[in-house]
Protein backbone atom coordinates (compact mmCIF):
# COMPACT_ATOMS: atom_id res chain seq x y z
CA UNK A 1 0.00 0.00 0.00
CA UNK A 2 1.33 3.39 -0.95
CA UNK A 3 1.26 6.78 0.66
CA UNK A 4 -1.08 9.72 0.29
CA UNK A 5 0.28 11.44 -2.87
CA UNK A 6 -0.26 8.30 -4.95
CA UNK A 7 -3.83 7.93 -3.65
CA UNK A 8 -4.47 11.43 -4.93
CA UNK A 9 -3.70 10.24 -8.46
CA UNK A 10 -5.74 7.05 -8.03
CA UNK A 11 -8.72 8.96 -6.70
CA UNK A 12 -8.56 11.51 -9.53
CA UNK A 13 -8.71 8.63 -12.01
CA UNK A 14 -11.58 6.98 -10.16
CA UNK A 15 -13.41 10.30 -10.14
CA UNK A 16 -13.25 10.21 -13.95
CA UNK A 17 -14.04 6.50 -14.27
CA UNK A 18 -17.14 6.84 -12.08
CA UNK A 19 -18.21 10.11 -13.77
CA UNK A 20 -18.17 12.19 -10.63
CA UNK A 21 -17.73 15.93 -10.37
CA UNK A 22 -16.13 16.89 -7.06
CA UNK A 23 -14.88 20.20 -5.72
CA UNK A 24 -11.60 20.57 -3.83
CA UNK A 25 -13.23 20.36 -0.40
CA UNK A 26 -14.91 17.06 -1.26
CA UNK A 27 -11.68 15.73 -2.80
CA UNK A 28 -9.82 16.52 0.41
CA UNK A 29 -12.40 14.67 2.54
CA UNK A 30 -12.46 11.78 0.06
CA UNK A 31 -8.68 11.48 0.35
CA UNK A 32 -8.99 11.50 4.14
CA UNK A 33 -11.60 8.73 4.10
CA UNK A 34 -9.84 6.64 1.47
CA UNK A 35 -6.49 6.86 3.24
CA UNK A 36 -8.13 5.49 6.38
CA UNK A 37 -9.60 2.56 4.45
CA UNK A 38 -6.26 1.93 2.71
CA UNK A 39 -4.54 1.66 6.09
CA UNK A 40 -7.02 -1.08 7.04
CA UNK A 41 -6.51 -2.89 3.74
CA UNK A 42 -2.75 -3.10 4.27
CA UNK A 43 -2.64 -5.88 6.91
CA UNK A 44 -5.55 -7.68 5.26
CA UNK A 45 -3.81 -7.82 1.88
CA UNK A 46 -0.62 -9.02 3.59
CA UNK A 47 -2.54 -11.88 5.24
CA UNK A 48 -1.77 -15.26 3.63
CA UNK A 49 -4.93 -17.13 2.64
CA UNK A 50 -5.16 -20.67 1.33
CA UNK A 51 -5.47 -20.59 -2.45
CA UNK A 52 -8.57 -22.83 -2.30
CA UNK A 53 -10.34 -20.61 0.20
CA UNK A 54 -13.68 -19.31 -1.07
CA UNK A 55 -15.79 -16.39 0.11
CA UNK A 56 -18.09 -16.95 3.10
CA UNK A 57 -21.76 -17.81 2.57
CA UNK A 58 -24.82 -18.20 4.75
CA UNK A 59 -24.65 -20.82 7.52
CA UNK A 60 -26.73 -23.88 6.65
CA UNK A 61 -26.27 -26.00 9.75
CA UNK B 1 -49.55 0.84 37.06
CA UNK B 2 -47.78 2.23 33.98
CA UNK B 3 -47.72 0.11 30.82
CA UNK B 4 -43.92 -0.03 30.96
CA UNK B 5 -44.09 -1.89 34.28
CA UNK B 6 -45.90 -4.82 32.62
CA UNK B 7 -43.95 -7.53 30.86
CA UNK B 8 -45.50 -8.70 27.61
CA UNK B 9 -46.99 -11.71 29.43
CA UNK B 10 -48.45 -9.46 32.14
CA UNK B 11 -49.83 -7.09 29.53
CA UNK B 12 -51.61 -9.97 27.85
CA UNK B 13 -52.94 -11.21 31.16
CA UNK B 14 -54.38 -7.74 31.79
CA UNK B 15 -55.97 -7.94 28.35
CA UNK B 16 -57.51 -11.35 29.08
CA UNK B 17 -58.90 -10.32 32.47
CA UNK B 18 -60.34 -7.10 31.04
CA UNK B 19 -58.13 -4.86 33.19
CA UNK B 20 -56.99 -3.23 29.94
CA UNK B 21 -58.38 -3.16 26.42
CA UNK B 22 -56.18 -2.99 23.34
CA UNK B 23 -57.60 0.51 22.76
CA UNK B 24 -56.54 1.55 26.29
CA UNK B 25 -53.02 0.32 25.52
CA UNK B 26 -52.91 2.10 22.16
CA UNK B 27 -54.21 5.39 23.58
CA UNK B 28 -51.84 5.33 26.57
CA UNK B 29 -48.92 4.55 24.25
CA UNK B 30 -49.77 7.35 21.81
CA UNK B 31 -50.21 9.82 24.66
CA UNK B 32 -46.85 8.87 26.21
CA UNK B 33 -45.10 9.20 22.84
CA UNK B 34 -46.63 12.65 22.35
CA UNK B 35 -45.42 13.66 25.81
CA UNK B 36 -41.88 12.30 25.70
CA UNK B 37 -40.79 12.13 22.08
CA UNK B 38 -39.92 15.86 21.87
CA UNK B 39 -37.16 15.22 24.44
CA UNK B 40 -35.99 11.96 22.85
CA UNK B 41 -36.42 12.49 19.10
CA UNK B 42 -36.88 8.75 18.68
CA UNK B 43 -39.99 8.67 16.44
CA UNK B 44 -39.83 10.20 12.96
CA UNK B 45 -43.44 9.15 12.25
CA UNK B 46 -46.28 8.13 14.55
CA UNK B 47 -48.82 5.77 12.97
CA UNK B 48 -51.83 6.77 15.08
CA UNK B 49 -54.61 5.56 12.76
CA UNK B 50 -52.98 2.22 12.11
CA UNK B 51 -52.33 1.61 15.80
CA UNK B 52 -55.95 2.33 16.71
CA UNK B 53 -57.20 0.10 13.88
CA UNK B 54 -54.94 -2.75 14.97
CA UNK B 55 -56.18 -2.29 18.55
CA UNK B 56 -59.78 -2.40 17.39
CA UNK B 57 -59.04 -5.72 15.65
CA UNK B 58 -57.74 -7.21 18.91
CA UNK B 59 -60.65 -5.87 20.95
CA UNK B 60 -63.04 -7.41 18.41
CA UNK B 61 -61.41 -10.81 18.94
CA UNK B 62 -61.81 -10.36 22.71
CA UNK B 63 -65.47 -9.40 22.40
CA UNK B 64 -66.08 -12.43 20.19
CA UNK B 65 -64.29 -14.76 22.59
CA UNK B 66 -61.74 -15.70 19.95
CA UNK B 67 -58.18 -16.84 20.85
CA UNK B 68 -55.66 -14.00 20.89
CA UNK B 69 -52.44 -14.09 18.84
CA UNK B 70 -49.08 -14.31 20.71
CA UNK B 71 -48.29 -10.58 20.74
CA UNK B 72 -51.87 -9.31 21.04
CA UNK B 73 -52.00 -5.57 21.84
CA UNK B 74 -48.27 -5.27 22.50
CA UNK B 75 -47.09 -1.79 21.42
CA UNK B 76 -43.96 -1.58 19.28
CA UNK B 77 -42.16 0.56 16.71
CA UNK B 78 -39.65 -0.07 13.93
CA UNK B 79 -36.47 1.54 12.64
CA UNK B 80 -37.44 3.72 9.72
CA UNK B 81 -35.75 1.49 7.16
CA UNK B 82 -38.55 -1.12 7.41
CA UNK B 83 -41.32 -0.76 4.84
CA UNK B 84 -44.66 0.19 6.36
CA UNK B 85 -47.56 0.27 3.90
CA UNK B 86 -48.63 3.82 3.14
CA UNK B 87 -45.40 5.53 4.24
CA UNK B 88 -42.12 6.39 2.50
CA UNK B 89 -39.23 4.30 3.82
CA UNK B 90 -36.60 6.82 4.93
CA UNK B 91 -33.58 4.73 5.98
CA UNK B 92 -32.62 7.82 7.96
CA UNK B 93 -32.09 9.80 4.77
CA UNK B 94 -33.80 12.95 3.57
CA UNK B 95 -32.75 11.64 0.15
CA UNK B 96 -35.66 9.19 0.35
CA UNK B 97 -38.27 11.48 1.89
CA UNK B 98 -40.03 12.13 -1.43
CA UNK B 99 -40.04 8.52 -2.57
CA UNK B 100 -43.40 6.80 -3.12
CA UNK B 101 -45.02 5.20 -0.11
CA UNK B 102 -44.41 1.49 0.45
CA UNK B 103 -47.22 -0.63 -0.95
CA UNK B 104 -46.88 -3.36 1.65
CA UNK B 105 -45.29 -4.01 5.00
CA UNK B 106 -41.83 -5.52 5.32
CA UNK B 107 -41.95 -9.28 5.93
CA UNK B 108 -41.09 -8.82 9.62
CA UNK B 109 -43.64 -6.02 10.14
CA UNK B 110 -46.31 -8.18 8.51
CA UNK B 111 -45.34 -11.07 10.79
CA UNK B 112 -45.72 -8.82 13.84
CA UNK B 113 -49.08 -7.54 12.60
CA UNK B 114 -50.23 -11.15 12.17
CA UNK B 115 -49.05 -11.76 15.73
CA UNK B 116 -51.35 -9.03 17.03
CA UNK B 117 -48.76 -6.36 17.92
CA UNK B 118 -49.69 -2.66 17.62
CA UNK B 119 -47.41 -0.51 15.45
CA UNK B 120 -46.87 2.96 16.93
CA UNK B 121 -44.54 4.30 14.23
CA UNK B 122 -41.10 4.52 12.72
CA UNK B 123 -37.86 5.42 14.49
CA UNK B 124 -34.81 7.58 13.93
CA UNK B 125 -31.44 6.16 12.87
CA UNK B 126 -28.08 7.10 11.41
CA UNK B 127 -28.53 7.99 7.75
CA UNK B 128 -28.33 4.82 5.59
CA UNK B 129 -27.56 2.87 8.84
CA UNK B 130 -23.95 4.08 8.47
CA UNK B 131 -22.88 5.15 11.96
CA UNK B 132 -22.94 4.20 15.63
CA UNK B 133 -24.37 7.36 17.23
CA UNK B 134 -27.75 8.35 15.65
CA UNK B 135 -26.53 11.90 15.20
CA UNK B 136 -28.53 12.52 12.05
CA UNK B 137 -27.88 15.91 10.44
CA UNK B 138 -31.37 16.08 8.87
CA UNK B 139 -33.61 14.39 11.44
CA UNK B 140 -31.58 15.40 14.49
CA UNK B 141 -29.83 13.33 17.17
CA UNK B 142 -31.78 10.82 19.22
CA UNK B 143 -31.27 11.44 22.94
CA UNK B 144 -30.47 8.66 25.38
CA UNK B 145 -33.35 8.20 27.89
CA UNK B 146 -30.81 7.39 30.65
CA UNK B 147 -29.21 10.83 30.19
CA UNK B 148 -30.65 13.16 27.58
CA UNK B 149 -27.29 14.87 26.99
CA UNK B 150 -25.87 11.60 25.66
CA UNK B 151 -26.10 9.63 22.43
CA UNK B 152 -28.47 6.69 22.13
CA UNK B 153 -25.93 4.81 20.01
CA UNK B 154 -26.63 3.67 16.49
CA UNK B 155 -27.50 3.04 13.94
CA UNK B 156 -30.78 1.79 15.50
CA UNK B 157 -30.69 4.57 18.11
CA UNK B 158 -34.39 5.44 17.93
CA UNK B 159 -35.29 1.77 18.36
CA UNK B 160 -33.24 1.47 21.55
CA UNK B 161 -34.35 4.82 22.99
CA UNK B 162 -38.05 4.04 22.44
CA UNK B 163 -37.78 0.81 24.46
CA UNK B 164 -35.42 2.22 27.12
CA UNK B 165 -37.87 5.07 27.74
CA UNK B 166 -40.64 2.53 28.34
CA UNK B 167 -42.81 3.92 25.55
CA UNK B 168 -43.13 0.59 23.71
CA UNK B 169 -42.45 -2.98 24.83
CA UNK B 170 -40.21 -3.84 21.92
CA UNK B 171 -38.86 -2.49 18.67
CA UNK B 172 -37.14 -3.69 15.54
CA UNK B 173 -33.68 -2.63 14.45
CA UNK B 174 -31.01 -3.82 12.08
CA UNK B 175 -27.39 -4.73 12.71
CA UNK B 176 -24.71 -4.69 10.01
CA UNK B 177 -21.68 -4.09 12.23
CA UNK B 178 -23.25 -3.54 15.65
CA UNK B 179 -26.31 -1.38 15.07
CA UNK B 180 -28.50 -3.39 17.46
CA UNK B 181 -25.84 -4.22 20.04
CA UNK B 182 -24.29 -0.73 20.33
CA UNK B 183 -27.53 1.19 21.04
CA UNK B 184 -28.77 -1.63 23.32
CA UNK B 185 -25.55 -1.23 25.30
CA UNK B 186 -25.66 2.56 25.51
CA UNK B 187 -29.41 2.80 26.28
CA UNK B 188 -29.37 -0.05 28.81
CA UNK B 189 -31.77 -2.58 27.28
CA UNK B 190 -31.54 -6.04 25.73
CA UNK B 191 -31.08 -6.69 22.04
CA UNK B 192 -30.82 -9.79 19.88
CA UNK B 193 -28.75 -9.98 16.72
CA UNK B 194 -29.64 -13.41 15.36
CA UNK B 195 -27.43 -15.63 13.20
CA UNK B 196 -26.70 -14.12 9.78
CA UNK B 197 -29.46 -15.39 7.48
CA UNK B 198 -31.82 -16.40 10.33
CA UNK B 199 -34.60 -13.81 9.92
CA UNK B 200 -36.09 -12.45 6.72
CA UNK B 201 -34.84 -9.04 5.61
CA UNK B 202 -37.44 -8.63 2.83
CA UNK B 203 -38.89 -5.15 2.78
CA UNK B 204 -36.09 -3.55 4.75
CA UNK B 205 -33.90 -1.01 2.99
CA UNK B 206 -30.54 -2.73 2.37
CA UNK B 207 -27.18 -1.30 3.32
CA UNK B 208 -24.63 -4.15 3.08
CA UNK B 209 -26.22 -7.36 1.77
CA UNK B 210 -23.28 -9.47 3.00
CA UNK B 211 -23.67 -8.31 6.60
CA UNK B 212 -27.19 -6.95 7.25
CA UNK B 213 -29.27 -8.63 9.98
CA UNK B 214 -32.60 -7.66 11.54
CA UNK B 215 -33.50 -8.19 15.19
CA UNK B 216 -35.52 -7.05 18.21
CA UNK B 217 -34.92 -4.89 21.31
CA UNK B 218 -36.77 -5.40 24.63
CA UNK B 219 -36.39 -4.84 28.38
CA UNK B 220 -36.28 -8.51 29.42
CA UNK B 221 -34.98 -11.79 28.04
CA UNK B 222 -38.50 -13.23 28.14
CA UNK B 223 -39.95 -10.40 26.04
CA UNK B 224 -37.01 -10.61 23.65
CA UNK B 225 -37.51 -14.37 23.21
CA UNK B 226 -41.26 -13.94 22.64
CA UNK B 227 -40.69 -11.40 19.88
CA UNK B 228 -37.82 -13.35 18.31
CA UNK B 229 -40.01 -16.46 18.21
CA UNK B 230 -42.76 -14.49 16.47
CA UNK B 231 -40.29 -13.20 13.86
CA UNK B 232 -39.10 -16.65 12.81
CA UNK B 233 -40.36 -18.25 9.62
CA UNK B 234 -39.34 -19.00 6.07
CA UNK B 235 -39.48 -16.26 3.44
CA UNK B 236 -38.85 -17.65 -0.02
CA UNK B 237 -38.26 -14.12 -1.37
CA UNK B 238 -35.15 -13.60 0.79
CA UNK B 239 -32.20 -15.16 -1.05
CA UNK B 240 -29.95 -14.67 1.98
CA UNK B 241 -32.18 -16.51 4.44
CA UNK B 242 -30.79 -19.83 5.68
CA UNK B 243 -32.98 -22.86 5.13
CA UNK B 244 -33.54 -23.62 8.81
CA UNK B 245 -36.61 -24.84 10.68
CA UNK B 246 -38.16 -22.61 13.31
CA UNK B 247 -36.54 -23.06 16.72
CA UNK B 248 -38.68 -21.45 19.44
CA UNK B 249 -36.62 -20.19 22.37
CA UNK B 250 -39.17 -19.16 24.99
CA UNK B 251 -40.01 -22.57 26.48
CA UNK B 252 -36.42 -23.34 27.53
CA UNK B 253 -35.53 -19.80 28.61
CA UNK B 254 -35.89 -20.41 32.34
CA UNK B 255 -33.30 -23.18 32.22
CA UNK B 256 -30.96 -20.21 32.47
CA UNK B 257 -27.36 -21.30 32.88
CA UNK B 258 -28.21 -24.98 33.54
CA UNK B 259 -25.46 -26.90 31.73
CA UNK B 260 -24.18 -23.81 29.88
CA UNK B 261 -20.43 -23.73 29.32
CA UNK B 262 -19.40 -20.07 29.28
CA UNK B 263 -16.06 -18.41 28.54
CA UNK B 264 -14.68 -14.89 28.33
CA UNK B 265 -13.31 -13.31 25.19
CA UNK B 266 -9.94 -11.76 26.00
CA UNK B 267 -7.21 -10.24 23.87
CA UNK B 268 -8.62 -7.61 21.49
CA UNK B 269 -11.93 -7.51 23.41
CA UNK B 270 -10.17 -6.91 26.74
CA UNK B 271 -7.71 -4.41 25.30
CA UNK B 272 -10.09 -2.08 23.43
CA UNK B 273 -12.45 -1.10 26.25
CA UNK B 274 -12.35 0.86 29.49
CA UNK B 275 -12.42 -0.32 33.10
CA UNK B 276 -16.23 -0.07 33.32
CA UNK B 277 -16.57 -2.56 30.48
CA UNK B 278 -13.94 -4.89 31.98
CA UNK B 279 -15.67 -4.77 35.37
CA UNK B 280 -19.02 -5.68 33.78
CA UNK B 281 -17.43 -8.64 31.98
CA UNK B 282 -15.88 -9.81 35.27
CA UNK B 283 -19.27 -9.65 37.05
CA UNK B 284 -20.99 -11.65 34.31
CA UNK B 285 -18.11 -14.14 34.14
CA UNK B 286 -18.42 -14.85 37.87
CA UNK B 287 -22.19 -15.21 37.59
CA UNK B 288 -21.96 -17.61 34.64
CA UNK B 289 -18.99 -19.58 36.00
CA UNK B 290 -16.89 -18.52 33.04
CA UNK B 291 -13.38 -19.13 34.29
CA UNK B 292 -11.65 -19.75 30.95
CA UNK B 293 -10.51 -16.97 28.65
CA UNK B 294 -10.21 -17.42 24.90
CA UNK B 295 -8.91 -15.07 22.25
CA UNK B 296 -9.78 -14.57 18.61
CA UNK B 297 -6.52 -14.33 16.70
CA UNK B 298 -6.80 -11.68 14.00
CA UNK B 299 -9.89 -9.99 15.50
CA UNK B 300 -8.52 -6.64 14.36
CA UNK B 301 -8.20 -7.84 10.77
CA UNK B 302 -11.76 -9.15 11.02
CA UNK B 303 -12.86 -5.66 11.98
CA UNK B 304 -10.93 -4.15 9.10
CA UNK B 305 -12.48 -6.66 6.71
CA UNK B 306 -15.99 -5.84 7.94
CA UNK B 307 -15.18 -2.15 7.45
CA UNK B 308 -13.98 -2.77 3.87
CA UNK B 309 -17.00 -4.88 2.90
CA UNK B 310 -19.31 -2.28 4.43
CA UNK B 311 -17.62 0.62 2.67
CA UNK B 312 -17.52 -1.18 -0.66
CA UNK B 313 -21.09 -2.52 -0.76
CA UNK B 314 -22.55 0.61 0.83
CA UNK B 315 -20.61 2.84 -1.55
CA UNK B 316 -21.72 0.87 -4.58
CA UNK B 317 -25.33 0.95 -3.38
CA UNK B 318 -25.38 4.74 -3.19
CA UNK B 319 -23.12 5.55 -6.14
CA UNK B 320 -25.90 6.62 -8.57
CA UNK B 321 -27.34 9.00 -5.99
CA UNK B 322 -23.87 10.23 -5.00
CA UNK B 323 -23.40 11.16 -8.63
CA UNK B 324 -26.84 12.67 -9.23
CA UNK B 325 -27.76 14.42 -5.96
CA UNK B 326 -24.71 14.71 -3.70
CA UNK B 327 -26.17 17.80 -2.02
CA UNK B 328 -28.93 15.64 -0.51
CA UNK B 329 -26.54 13.33 1.35
CA UNK B 330 -25.78 13.19 5.04
CA UNK B 331 -22.56 15.22 5.25
CA UNK B 332 -21.20 12.97 8.01
CA UNK B 333 -21.03 9.99 5.66
CA UNK B 334 -21.08 11.25 2.05
CA UNK B 335 -17.35 11.05 1.29
CA UNK B 336 -17.01 7.88 3.37
CA UNK B 337 -19.54 6.26 1.01
CA UNK B 338 -17.75 7.69 -2.01
CA UNK B 339 -14.40 6.35 -0.81
CA UNK B 340 -16.03 2.94 -0.41
CA UNK B 341 -17.25 3.03 -4.01
CA UNK B 342 -13.64 3.46 -5.12
CA UNK B 343 -12.16 0.46 -3.27
CA UNK B 344 -10.16 -1.90 -5.54
CA UNK B 345 -11.96 -5.22 -6.02
CA UNK B 346 -8.89 -7.13 -4.72
CA UNK B 347 -9.41 -5.60 -1.26
CA UNK B 348 -13.11 -6.43 -1.20
CA UNK B 349 -12.64 -10.03 -2.34
CA UNK B 350 -9.77 -10.58 0.09
CA UNK B 351 -12.07 -9.38 2.88
CA UNK B 352 -14.80 -11.84 1.82
CA UNK B 353 -12.31 -14.71 1.68
CA UNK B 354 -10.82 -13.71 5.03
CA UNK B 355 -14.36 -13.97 6.42
CA UNK B 356 -14.44 -17.67 5.55
CA UNK B 357 -10.96 -18.13 7.03
CA UNK B 358 -11.99 -16.38 10.25
CA UNK B 359 -15.12 -18.55 10.54
CA UNK B 360 -12.98 -21.67 10.13
CA UNK B 361 -10.66 -20.48 12.89
CA UNK B 362 -13.37 -19.51 15.38
CA UNK B 363 -16.22 -22.02 15.02
CA UNK B 364 -14.28 -24.96 16.57
CA UNK B 365 -14.23 -23.01 19.86
CA UNK B 366 -17.92 -23.79 20.23
CA UNK B 367 -17.07 -27.46 20.76
CA UNK B 368 -15.89 -26.30 24.20
CA UNK B 369 -18.13 -23.30 24.91
CA UNK B 370 -21.83 -22.55 24.52
CA UNK B 371 -21.56 -18.83 25.21
CA UNK B 372 -18.67 -16.36 25.03
CA UNK B 373 -18.82 -13.06 26.90
CA UNK B 374 -17.42 -9.75 25.59
CA UNK B 375 -18.24 -6.07 26.02
CA UNK B 376 -20.65 -4.65 23.41
CA UNK B 377 -19.10 -1.18 23.43
CA UNK B 378 -15.69 0.14 24.52
CA UNK B 379 -17.40 2.49 27.02
CA UNK B 380 -20.79 3.84 28.10
CA UNK B 381 -22.70 6.52 26.19
CA UNK B 382 -20.74 9.64 25.27
CA UNK B 383 -22.25 13.10 25.10
CA UNK B 384 -23.94 14.20 21.89
CA UNK B 385 -21.38 15.85 19.63
CA UNK B 386 -18.36 14.25 21.36
CA UNK B 387 -15.99 13.49 18.51
CA UNK B 388 -13.54 11.12 20.21
CA UNK B 389 -13.37 8.42 22.87
CA UNK B 390 -10.17 7.72 24.78
CA UNK B 391 -9.60 3.95 24.86
CA UNK B 392 -6.42 1.96 25.49
CA UNK B 393 -4.41 5.19 25.56
CA UNK B 394 -5.63 6.30 22.13
CA UNK B 395 -8.17 8.90 21.00
CA UNK B 396 -10.55 7.21 18.56
CA UNK B 397 -13.39 8.70 16.47
CA UNK B 398 -16.64 8.02 18.35
CA UNK B 399 -18.86 7.60 15.28
CA UNK B 400 -16.77 4.75 13.83
CA UNK B 401 -15.31 3.21 16.99
CA UNK B 402 -18.33 2.50 19.20
CA UNK B 403 -18.75 -0.65 17.12
CA UNK B 404 -15.19 -1.90 17.21
CA UNK B 405 -16.09 -4.77 19.58
CA UNK B 406 -19.25 -5.78 17.72
CA UNK B 407 -17.85 -5.75 14.18
CA UNK B 408 -15.74 -8.94 14.40
CA UNK B 409 -18.75 -10.88 15.75
CA UNK B 410 -21.28 -9.85 13.07
CA UNK B 411 -18.53 -10.47 10.52
CA UNK B 412 -18.66 -14.08 11.76
CA UNK B 413 -22.47 -13.97 11.62
CA UNK B 414 -22.86 -15.42 15.12
CA UNK B 415 -26.01 -14.87 17.21
CA UNK B 416 -25.60 -12.43 20.09
CA UNK B 417 -27.87 -11.39 22.94
CA UNK B 418 -26.84 -8.05 24.46
CA UNK B 419 -27.59 -7.41 28.15
CA UNK B 420 -26.97 -4.20 30.11
CA UNK B 421 -25.18 -4.01 33.46
CA UNK B 422 -24.82 -0.85 35.51
CA UNK B 423 -21.41 0.81 35.81
CA UNK B 424 -20.10 2.80 38.75
CA UNK B 425 -20.99 6.00 36.88
CA UNK B 426 -24.64 4.93 36.93
CA UNK B 427 -24.74 4.58 33.16
CA UNK B 428 -25.35 1.15 31.62
CA UNK B 429 -22.94 -0.82 29.47
CA UNK B 430 -23.90 -3.86 27.45
CA UNK B 431 -22.30 -7.28 27.23
CA UNK B 432 -22.39 -9.52 24.19
CA UNK B 433 -23.41 -13.12 24.93
CA UNK B 434 -22.21 -14.89 21.80
CA UNK B 435 -23.30 -18.38 20.71
CA UNK B 436 -22.71 -20.77 17.80
CA UNK B 437 -24.77 -20.38 14.60
CA UNK B 438 -28.53 -20.92 15.18
CA UNK B 439 -28.01 -21.24 18.94
CA UNK B 440 -29.94 -18.07 19.77
CA UNK B 441 -31.61 -20.07 22.54
CA UNK B 442 -28.32 -20.41 24.43
CA UNK B 443 -27.47 -16.70 24.17
CA UNK B 444 -30.96 -15.87 25.46
CA UNK B 445 -30.65 -18.39 28.30
CA UNK B 446 -27.38 -16.77 29.40
CA UNK B 447 -29.15 -13.39 29.37
CA UNK B 448 -31.96 -14.88 31.45
CA UNK B 449 -29.42 -16.35 33.89
CA UNK B 450 -27.94 -12.89 34.49
CA UNK B 451 -31.46 -11.53 35.06
CA UNK B 452 -32.22 -14.35 37.51
CA UNK B 453 -29.17 -13.23 39.51
CA UNK B 454 -30.37 -9.62 39.55
CA UNK B 455 -27.50 -8.30 37.46
CA UNK B 456 -29.35 -6.91 34.43
CA UNK B 457 -30.42 -3.28 34.72
CA UNK B 458 -32.95 -2.74 31.94
CA UNK B 459 -36.00 -1.20 33.60
CA UNK B 460 -37.63 1.71 31.79
CA UNK B 461 -35.94 5.07 32.32
CA UNK B 462 -37.82 8.09 33.60
CA UNK B 463 -37.55 10.69 30.87
CA UNK B 464 -37.33 14.24 32.13
CA UNK B 465 -35.84 17.30 30.52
Amino acid sequence: MKDTPEWTTYLAQMEQVLALDLDDARRAELLNQFTRIAAMAQPLMAYPLDDRLEVAGVYQA
Amino acid sequence: MKLAEFTIAQLQNALLTGELSARDIALQTLSAIEQHNPALNAWTEVTTDRMLQEAEGIDRLRRDGQPLPPLAAVPYAVKNLFDVAGYSTLAGASLFSDRPAARQDAWAVNKLAQSGALLSGMLNMDAYAYGFTTENSHYGATHNPRDLTRIAGGSSGGSAAAVAAGLVHFSLGTDTNGSIRVPASLCGILGLKPTFGRLSRSGSHPFVASLDHIGPFARSAEDLALVYDALQGRDSDDAFQADQPQQPTLAALDKGQEGLRCGVLGGYFHQWCNDDARAAVAVAARALNASDEVTFADAEIARYSAFLITASEGGNHYLPALRATPERFEPLSRERLLAGAMIPSAWYIQAQRFRRHFQQQILPLFAHFDVLIAPATPCSATTIGQETIHINGVDLPTRASMGMLTQPISFLGLPVATVPLQTTSGLPIGLQLIAAPFKEDLALRAARALEQQGLVMAQAATVSR
